[in-house]
């Protein structure tokens, strides 16, 4: 079959997961919870019982024969619908984007939706997992390809510690480390080397004061400041991003290093490349255009892998340099109990993690012409 | 890096006296204890024997691939009079590119599989521009030439013609000129193997080839640069008789055609019988009996030739039994002193185990390893 | 022919179980990786099992008198000013918010993390040989099925599923532990599926079929036994993970109390004394650095002994 069949009966598949994943999250959350916890979020300060009967009616949470809302919430015969048709309302406010009031903390109850507290936090998050996976791979692949080429000599004893160290550390820890060091202990101008927290830190020893303002076209900082031309708000972005990639990535790095290694060592042994360099062809030819082209394959399979757990380990290294991206208010929207962002994230994460691996498989198709969908 | 013009009664390669060694965790294995070879112009030399007796070991250090923990520790590879042991890596190389190509056995594993056909045979093309870009132009404007005496040429083909001939060989070819000549050289490669429709082959895949077909690209590979020697390595083993017998047809046309002596190493004498030259035998890392094919079949000298031609199974007598070597294959981390076959010889002696016998020529063309003969 | 050599080509390498499980050992201890991350390994568990001999569990008790974030141990020196000195008695590795000795805390600590660790990854071992095994071995739509299903919780990254969960069901040491393992689980699925997939066509399994084996009977007491090996590789390696992973939701704040002694728990005390107190970070995160090292090692040393390419 084609490949841009194979892409639609992926995106359809797609669908049915994340109609499934939706059906999972709904089950989990109003089915183990009392009936009107699923109206907390939409309820305003102000809003009377005949206001919250008519609002548990309209979410589709409250059938419209109940009679008033002492009576929903007594969960008397016939007041609530059941859960399999409490999702269809579930499922129509979220497709319109009403997932209700922010809970978070720090937000005043009734003021933010939920969308828009997701969306504002959003951009730094995706800053944050981007420049994670640049440095996974502007460093795993390098690395894997020297310590395959020099297997059991020095670079690769080392490259080999550094990345099982890689994801042996506990991620929130190392953040601190970083912070302890850099932050801390190593100072110039009196202050700590590189920021501890924020993204547009201003009193770090490397950082430039008075950054100005920039224009806002992908909501990503950095990104923003370079194409607005502020360099100095360019640089202290940069810096405020800094460590925290570093931490993010390293438990990837590591990872991919191992994969990409191991797969190298694997294509270096392989018959072809004895045709290879009995051709006369260049070292440089043999390991880059026949052993690493097929030794990129098993790392392009469990690309979707890391990116998944680089998705994951937003939440702690946002967590640990107070970072304001989605990650860290995952957190405290668990401890408010601000379900409906805790939904709204793990959809969209999804989405983005299945679109991910469609490219994934397509860029693999692309790069082994065995495969045949 | 200049070719000499040398008279055509001088051995294209000569192998004196090469010992190669491994460094294994089991010891250290001598596998190679002294070859001598001698390959001459335009023929086909067999190289047999048992599997582990050295011959890919042979092949292998002639063009400078053997692996790590292997180790060259004696003896002399000359190539037209260089001797290539003595060479710089980036020389080897170069010599690999040029002079020396292989074939191997199992066309399968040896092609990358990533790759379309076409790309891994021009890539030897287009790899150093220096070295083919000369070699190219004058290939084509042969060609040219040829295609204008049956006939006068399209206009297309006149200017192409006049723009090659104009070009100036210290400038440099353009890249998508020079990938355009080497793609039309391997074609006509393709053609010369007898791969059908070798367009389309170009641009396929290995895997989507039959094995006899895969084989066929791996000979045009080798050839498609002209090299002074090929080395040939079981290349008939894993395919099938009926195809085994194409492949062997076409390499005997091919002899002819192409101004290239080879060293085919096989177990198989029925191969060397179809179109060796002169054949190689050898035992335990040593070469024990050189002859012309016809001489070795007819009158074998050494104990072990004599073992290996009775082994053959014939149809045409009544034999109830099939005749064995008796022994097995010698450990080369302790491989028998002096003459290294002599626990498995049935006509030993006593000094067979303490003096190694040299090769000594007993007959015009007939070389023998063996104290029976002399040493 | 000297008659201390063997003679030539009649010597074959030794086989059996005997012999295999000598060389694997003599593999082990030839890499002296391994040969730490062995130690680190079964050192921690060591330290679990005897962690209420070494140290009173009434350590972690808490009593308003104790000297807080303090630190006196004369080796190190932390450089910042107006540290704690701790009165009298001496606390090797400092205290931590309550007062406590963190050293006796991180030992008693260890056995939690190790004991939820090896719940997990035998359970969702057990889940992934009935699941993984019965979708590769049935085929067909029951495999779609469960593919799907694994699907749509590779959909999530864990960290993130498990905070869900742990919002809904509330925060209890229980809770934590079905949380992991539902997040873990898929990927067992998925790697015995895998396995048996490429078990199920060798030939051995068509021969055995050829026999009379019944289906099952093939399946559990052949191709499961000959699968096992990646499964331990695995198994191992994840031990190290899960205790990365639950130490890290203790550490964000998922615990039912900040009392109990836990690793992550540990190391939450010392975010909002990363300055002054910075001891109670870094020495509950080097443990865990060291335990999920210890079982990376040595599952990396088991991989390498079952690799029969690596053999010689």
């Amino acid at each position: 079959m084609k490949l841009y069949e194979y892409a639609i009966r992926r995106l359809i598949l797609m669908v049915f997961v994340l109609f499934a994943l939706a059906v999972f999250i709904f089950y989990l959350t109003r089915g183990l919870l009392p009936p009107e916890d699923a109206l907390s979020q939409f309820i305003t300060p102000r809003m009377n019982d005949a206001a919250k009967l008519s609002l548990a009616q309209a979410l589709g949470v409250a059938t419209k024969s109940c009679p008033s809302y002492a009576a929903f919430i007594g969960q008397q015969d016939g007041c609530v619908v059941p859960l399999w048709g409490q999702f269809t309302g579930w499922i129509s406010n979220a497709l319109q984007g009403n997932w209700g009031y922010s809970q978070l903390p720090g937000v005043t109850p009734g003021t933010l939706t939920t969308w828009e507290a997701f969306a504002e936090r959003f951009p730094f998050t995706a800053e944050l997992a981007i420049s994670g996976t640049i440095l996974t791979i502007l460093i795993a692949v390098p690395f894997g390809i020297i310590s395959a080429t020099h297997a059991n000599k020095l670079p690769d004893h080392v490259s080999r510690v550094i990345s099982l160290a890689g994801y042996s550390v506990p991620q929130f820890w190392f953040g601190y480390m970083l912070q302890i060091v850099f932050v801390l202990y190593v100072a110039i101008h009196g202050a700590g080397i590189l920021p501890s927290s924020s993204t547009l830190p201003t009193s770090c020893g490397l950082c430039l004061s008075d950054p100005g303002t920039i224009t806002s076209y992908t909501g990503l900082p950095v990104l923003d400041a370079a194409l607005s031309g502020n360099f100095a708000y360019f640089w202290d972005s940069l810096l405020g991003l800094a460590l925290p990639t570093i931490t993010l990535a390293l438990t990837t790095i590591g990872a991919l290093t191992r994969i990409l290694r191991s797969s190298m060592v694997d294509a270096l042994h392989q018959d072809y490349v004895l045709l290879a360099r009995s051709k006369g062809l260049r070292e440089r030819t043999v390991i880059y255009r026949h052993a690493l082209r097929n030794a990129l394959l098993p790392a392009v399979t469990i690309a979707g892998l890391i990116l998944a757990f680089l998705l994951g380990g937003v939440v702690v290294v946002e967590y640990v340099f107070s970072w304001p991206g989605v990650g860290a208010a995952a957190v405290a929207a668990s401890t408010a109990f601000d379900v409906n962002f805790l939904e709204l994230y793990v959809l969209v994460t999804a989405v983005i993690l299945i679109v991910a691996n469609l490219g994934v498989d397509i860029l693999y198709a692309k790069l082994d012409p065995r495969i045949r969908y | 890096m200049e070719i000499q013009q040398v008279a055509k009664s001088t051995p294209v390669l000569e192998v004196k006296d090469l010992r190669v060694v491994f460094n294994t965790y089991a010891g250290v294995v001598k596998a190679l204890d002294g070859v001598e070879l001698t390959l001459n112009r335009r023929e086909i030399l067999g190289l047999v024997g048992e599997s582990g007796c050295g011959k890919s070991v042979t092949a292998l250090a002639i063009g400078g691939l053997l692996p790590e923990n292997a180790k060259i520790i004696g003896g002399e590879v000359l190539l037209e009079n260089r001797d290539l042991l003595k060479e710089t890596k980036r020389n080897l190389r170069l010599t690999r590119l040029t002079a020396i190509s292989f074939v191997f056995q199992d066309p399968m594993t040896y092609l990358n599989p990533v790759l379309s056909i076409g790309s891994q045979i021009t890539e030897v093309l287009t790899s150093d521009r220096k070295v083919f870009q000369k070699e190219l132009v004058d290939y084509r404007l042969d060609e040219l030439h040829r295609m204008e005496q049956k006939g006068d040429l399209p206009e297309a083909l006149r200017v192409e013609k006049d723009r090659l001939k104009a070009f100036n060989q210290s400038a440099k070819l353009p890249r998508k000129e020079l990938n355009r000549l080497a793609k039309l050289r391997a074609l006509d490669y393709l053609r010369t193997v007898k791969l059908p429709d070798p367009e389309r082959v170009y641009s396929m895949y290995p895997f989507e080839l039959s094995g006899g077909m895969r084989q066929r690209a791996m000979i045009a590979m080798a050839l498609v640069r002209r090299p002074k020697v090929l080395l040939a390595d079981e290349i008939t083993t894993a395919l099938d008789v009926t195809v085994q017998a194409q492949v062997l047809k076409l390499l005997r046309e091919l002899k002819n055609e192409i101004d290239a002596s080879a060293i085919l190493i096989t177990h198989d004498l029925g191969v060397v019988a179809e179109i060796c030259d002169r054949v190689a035998v050898m035992y335990a890392g040593n070469i024990i009996e050189v002859a012309e094919v016809n001489e070795l079949f007819s009158n074998p000298l050494h104990p072990y030739t004599q073992g290996l031609l009775a082994s053959v199974p014939r149809p045409d007598t009544a034999a109830k039994e099939l005749k064995s070597i008796a022994g097995f294959v010698p450990n080369l981390i302790f491989p028998p002193s002096g003459c290294r076959f002599h626990p498995r010889c049935p006509k030993k002696f006593d000094r067979c185990p303490a003096v190694k016998p040299p090769l000594v020529e007993v007959s015009p063309g007939h070389k023998v390893s063996c104290l029976l003969y002399g040493g | 022919m000297a008659s201390d050599q063997p003679t030539p080509g009649e010597e074959l390498p030794p086989s059996g179980t005997a012999a295999e499980v000598r060389y694997g050992l003599h593999l082990l201890w030839e890499n002296h990786l391994v040969m730490a991350g062995v130690i680190m390994a079964v050192g921690s568990v060591v330290l679990a099992l005897l962690s209420n001999f070494l140290v009173n569990p009434s350590a972690a008790g808490t009593n308003p008198n104790l000297p807080r974030l303090c630190w006196n141990n004369p080796f190190v020196n932390w450089n910042i000013q107006g540290i704690n000195n701790c009165g009298g008695a001496v606390f090797p590795l400092g205290t931590d918010y309550y007062g406590r000795d963190l050293l006796k805390m991180i030992v008693l600590a260890i056995p939690l993390d190790l004991q939820v660790a090896l719940e997990v990854v035998a359970s969702a071992m057990v889940i992934g040989v009935v699941f993984g095994s019965v979708a590769a071995y049935a085929g067909g739509l029951i495999d779609e099925l469960i593919l799907r299903v694994t699907d749509v919780f590779f959909a999530v990254p864990g960290i993130l599923l498990a905070i869900v969960l742990m919002t809904i069901l509330g925060r209890t040491i229980s809770n934590l532990t079905i949380a992991v393992l539902i997040t873990w689980w898929p990927l067992y699925v998925r790697l015995i599926r895998s396995q048996v997939l490429s078990e199920k066509e060798k030939p051995y399994v068509e021969a055995l079929r050829a026999m009379g084996s019944s289906r099952p009977r093939i399946l559990f007491r052949h191709i499961v036994p000959n699968s096992i090996y990646p499964l331990l590789v695995q198994g191992t390696l994840d031990i190290g993970s899960v205790i990365l992973t639950f130490s890290t939701l203790v550490f964000l704040g998922f615990a039912p109390s900040p009392v109990i002694p836990e690793l992550g728990n540990l190391a939450n005390q010392g975010i909002d004394h990363i300055a002054t107190a910075p001891w109670l970070m870094i020495f509950p995160g080097l443990t865990i650095l060291i335990i999920s090292l210890g079982f990376n090692l040595l599952g990396d040393g088991l991989r390498d002994i079952f690799d029969p390419r690596l053999r010689r």
